[in-house]
């Protein structure tokens, strides 16, 4: 039945919101649990169990509102300072919010069962701090009377809401008669129904909802709080809540706040004929009733993750297609196709970019959630340790940040196990006792830089050489540059912890690390200084699904390079290769630049043109030159991967159809170089300074960074 | 939930038990309009028993409140009868909705 998908429509939708909402609320918590009485954050944390429960309830999630409603009550004492905010209220509520999300992922696959054992015991906890026997909101049949939510912030106020419903709002599984259900419970309320437009039996649609509301309610609410209520509608009505003041004659018979007056919120507070009057003047002075609030007006909609891929992967096609247009048109010599083309190649241009956009997601929920990690491993742990977060507003495409949360887990718990020390550790250091893990994101080109950094040890690259010697991965005399050592430890099982913890120790988060951002072809920074602290820097594709790219050939084979990584291209002649005397560097306006020759590279047997092309590529390493036959172009790339079989070919990030149905391979400039380093190394080692073509003597790229290690190309 | 309509001779009876809501709406809607067409070809009185609500929404109270007045411009007697539970008032009430639910008596 339409009414049944649309009521598991809405309820997807409620589930969506009350995610983001608790991740909203544990960054709350665990904020006021470091700024214990900031009345903002409590507010926050309390509008935020409000509205779950509010809207759990409006969408048939009993328990989950039930359950809420108690925590509910406790953050109330705390607004009324009542109850003070502790470390163990923080952890009960946290204890309690995992719970919550249980209940509201009850059915999914993979995701825990809420334990109801867990839930009775975090009642009878809140009780206890509380002082209030349970809350049995689930009880409907007695209209209740709690607590006014915002009994704390002061005196009584008087608000004029009207509501009116949008014509679906019903079919989406919405109910107005439990919104002001829930309104009444902010204080005391009058209503006045409006059935004015509910049209003659033969025209009225069933499932529309025509009614709307005109209200008063006297209550020591926000103007937020109000909107709380209607937060999960609000695209699909007409809602003005408005300070209002009350009439003279009754002013003086208006309790301060409904609780005080003690009656129940159902009771108007002043006689019916005084409200209707309010309203009527309101409406007055007020114009009459409004034009409808439009959907079609909300500033944003929620898309299924499904069919923005489903439309990006189209998008893909289209930009293939395209390129086959694009070449059928150089290959015919007709101005009117060459038109269409050029449009067709604009637009999906244009389409490409918007798509791309749309997929861009802010980090900042992935960030925020590392709060709790760092809560409770600070708490298991025994230390003191604050996360502070930089760049949350920072955006990438929603695949990498949907592969980022395990990575970054890995990290923060290795530093918070290995790389911080323990207070007292921390004190013989002469190190503040609260240890700092900052997280940060940023844009640089076309990737963005995530940096977990940490002010605590230091990794200790002596111990790592012992353990790769234990290990037989490195030979006994080994001697390891800085940059090698950190490079082990993301080696599969590889740790120098003494002991294995819950948290650490086996040796497989920074190979699971190393793992995910290979997948996501980024790279791995690591820099560190003993004592101080270390930073594991992490570079990675803005976007995994089309990228710029420059189309060059190397005798029969093409090539694409990110343009994002593309400086410049200039000719190499025979004469520029006498004057660097064969060796594989150029000169570009005074500055050496090495070069690697992508024919010797790939081996391709074909004669070399007279004049070749460096391409000038930045990279990580530095600035190096990738010499090919012939630059054909700009193009945009549809990223194919190559499958399984070539998933161990670093130095190619993919592949992509080009206009004449051919196949060019995409590479990977950062990995390109550094694997030609790799075997120019290896080419010096067996005594041959030029055993490998390229880079026969120059070790890195012009303008190489500080010590640190890349973990790629394996 | 059922909806179910009785005609008679001397008046149509709808009988509504259970939640009627708005996965209902369109039979309620049904059922109403041939009430009163019947009420308003035969002069017969269009009798709904409420006796058996459980819950009624917002949906239920739109077309019962379209279908009185539409009685009202045909001239077609329409009443309520049987008395609803507290229980399914609870919402209405809320809302100020509750125009059918003293009325054991015609409207």
């Amino acid at each position: 039945m339409s009414n049944a998908i649309n009521a598991d429509q809405f309820k997807h939708s409620f589930r969506e919101e009350a995610r983001e909402i608790l991740v909203d609320l544990e960054a709350a918590l665990l904020e006021l649990n470091a700024n214990r009485g900031d009345p903002e954050l409590v507010g926050r944390v309390f509008r935020g169990l409000h509205t779950i429960k509010g809207s759990g309830a409006m969408f048939g999630f009993e328990d989950l509102a039930t359950f809420t409603h108690n925590l509910e009550t406790a953050f109330d004492e705390v607004r009324g300072g009542r109850l003070q905010i502790t470390s163990d209220l923080t952890d009960l509520t946290l204890a309690a919010l995992d719970q919550i999300r249980a209940m509201l992922e009850e059915g999914a696959e993979g995701a825990p069962p809420p334990d109801p054992v867990a839930c009775a015991e975090i009642l009878a906890k809140v009780r206890h701090l509380t002082g209030k026997p349970e809350n049995r909101r689930a009880e409907k049949k007695q209209p209740e009377k709690k607590a006014a939510p915002d009994s704390s912030l002061g005196a009584a106020r008087w608000w004029f809401i009207r509501f009116a419903p949008g014509p679906d709002l019903m079919r989406f599984g919405a109910n107005p008669l439990l919104l002001l259900r829930e309104l009444k419970e902010l204080g005391g309320l009058s209503v006045k129904p409006s059935p004015a437009a509910i049209p003659p039996l033969a025209e009225l649609d069933p499932e529309r909802c025509y009614l709307s509301w005109e209200m008063v309610l006297t209550a020591s609410a926000t103007a937020d709080a109000i909107r709380d209520v209607f937060i999960f509608v609000e695209d699909n009505c007409e809602l003005s809540v408005e300070a209002a003041s009350p009439p003279a004659s009754l002013s003086a018979s208006i309790p301060d706040s409904p609780s005080a007056s003690g009656t129940a919120s159902s009771v108007p507070l002043c006689a019916a004929d005084a409200v209707a009057q309010a309203l009527v003047d309101r409406r007055a002075s007020s114009g009459g009733r409004r034009e409808y609030y439009k959907p079609e007006n909300a500033s944003s909609l929620r898309v299924p993750a499904a069919k923005l891929d489903q439309f990006v992967d189209l998008v893909g096609e289209m930009v293939t297609v395209q390129a086959r247009l694009a070449e059928l048109s150089a290959r015919r010599d007709d101005a009117e196709i060459a038109a269409v083309s050029e449009e067709i190649e604009r637009l999906t241009s244009a389409l490409r970019e918007n798509s791309m956009t749309i997929r861009m997601t802010p980090i900042r929920a992935t960030f925020e959630k590392f709060r709790r990690l760092v809560h409770d491993l600070a708490r298991d742990l025994g230390k003191n340790v604050e996360l502070t977060i930089e760049g949350a507003e920072t955006e990438l495409d929603k695949t990498v940040i949907d592969q980022l949360s395990d990575p970054l887990m890995h990290l923060i718990r290795n530093s918070m196990d290995h790389g911080i020390g323990s207070p007292e550790e921390r004190a013989k250091s002469g190190k503040p006792p609260m240890a700092n893990i900052h997280l940060s994101a940023r844009h640089s080109g076309a990737s963005v830089l995530i940096a977990v950094t940490d002010d605590g040890r230091g990794i200790n690259t002596e111990a790592v050489r012992h353990r790769a010697i234990e290990r037989g991965l490195v030979a006994a005399n080994a001697q390891l540059s800085e940059a090698e050592a950190f490079a082990l430890i993301f080696q599969p099982g590889f740790s120098t912890a003494k002991e294995v913890t819950d948290v650490s120790g086996r040796g497989v988060g920074m190979d699971v690390v190393r793992q995910r951002v290979d997948s996501l072809r980024g790279t791995i920074d690591v820099a560190s200084t003993p004592g101080t602290g270390t930073s594991v820097t992490l570079r990675l594709p803005l976007t995994l699904a089309i990228i710029d790219g420059l189309l060059v050939s190397v005798g029969d084979a093409s090539f694409v390079l990110p343009l994002a990584n593309t400086l410049e291209c200039i000719e190499l002649t025979s004469q520029d290769i006498e004057r660097a005397n064969g060796k594989h560097v150029a000169n570009v306006r005074g500055v050496v630049v090495p070069y690697i020759r992508l024919r010797e590279h790939f081996n391709i047997r074909t004669p070399r043109p007279e004049i070749e092309q460096i391409m000038l590529v930045e990279t990580e390493g530095g600035r190096y030159g990738f010499v090919v036959d012939r630059v054909l172009g700009d193009c945009q790339t549809v990223i194919k991967n190559l499958g399984r079989f070539y998933r161990h070919v670093q130095v190619v990030s993919g592949a992509t159809i080009l206009g004449n149905g051919t196949v060019a391979l995409i590479l990977d400039p950062e990995r390109l170089a550094a694997d030609a380093v790799r075997l120019a190394r290896q080419g010096m080692m067996r005594g041959h300074p030029a055993g490998h073509p390229a880079l026969g003597a120059v070790g890195t790229g012009h303008g190489g960074k500080r010590e640190s290690s890349q973990t790629n190309a394996a | 939930m059922s909806i179910a309509l009785e005609q008679g001779d001397q008046s149509s009876a709808i009988r509504l038990e259970g939640a009627i809501d708005i996965a209902s709406a369109a039979e309620l809607k049904e059922r109403l309009v041939q009430a009163l067409k019947a009420g308003h070809e035969e002069g017969t009185d269009v009798r709904v028993s409420i006796a058996g609500v459980e819950y009624l929404d917002v949906t239920a109270y739109q077309l019962l409140w379209a279908a009185e007045r539409e009685a009202r411009a045909l001239k077609v007697k329409f009443s309520f009868f049987g008395e609803a539970p507290d229980t399914a008032w609870v919402g209405l009430a809320d809302a100020g909705l509750e125009r059918f639910k003293a009325t054991e008596n015609d409207l």
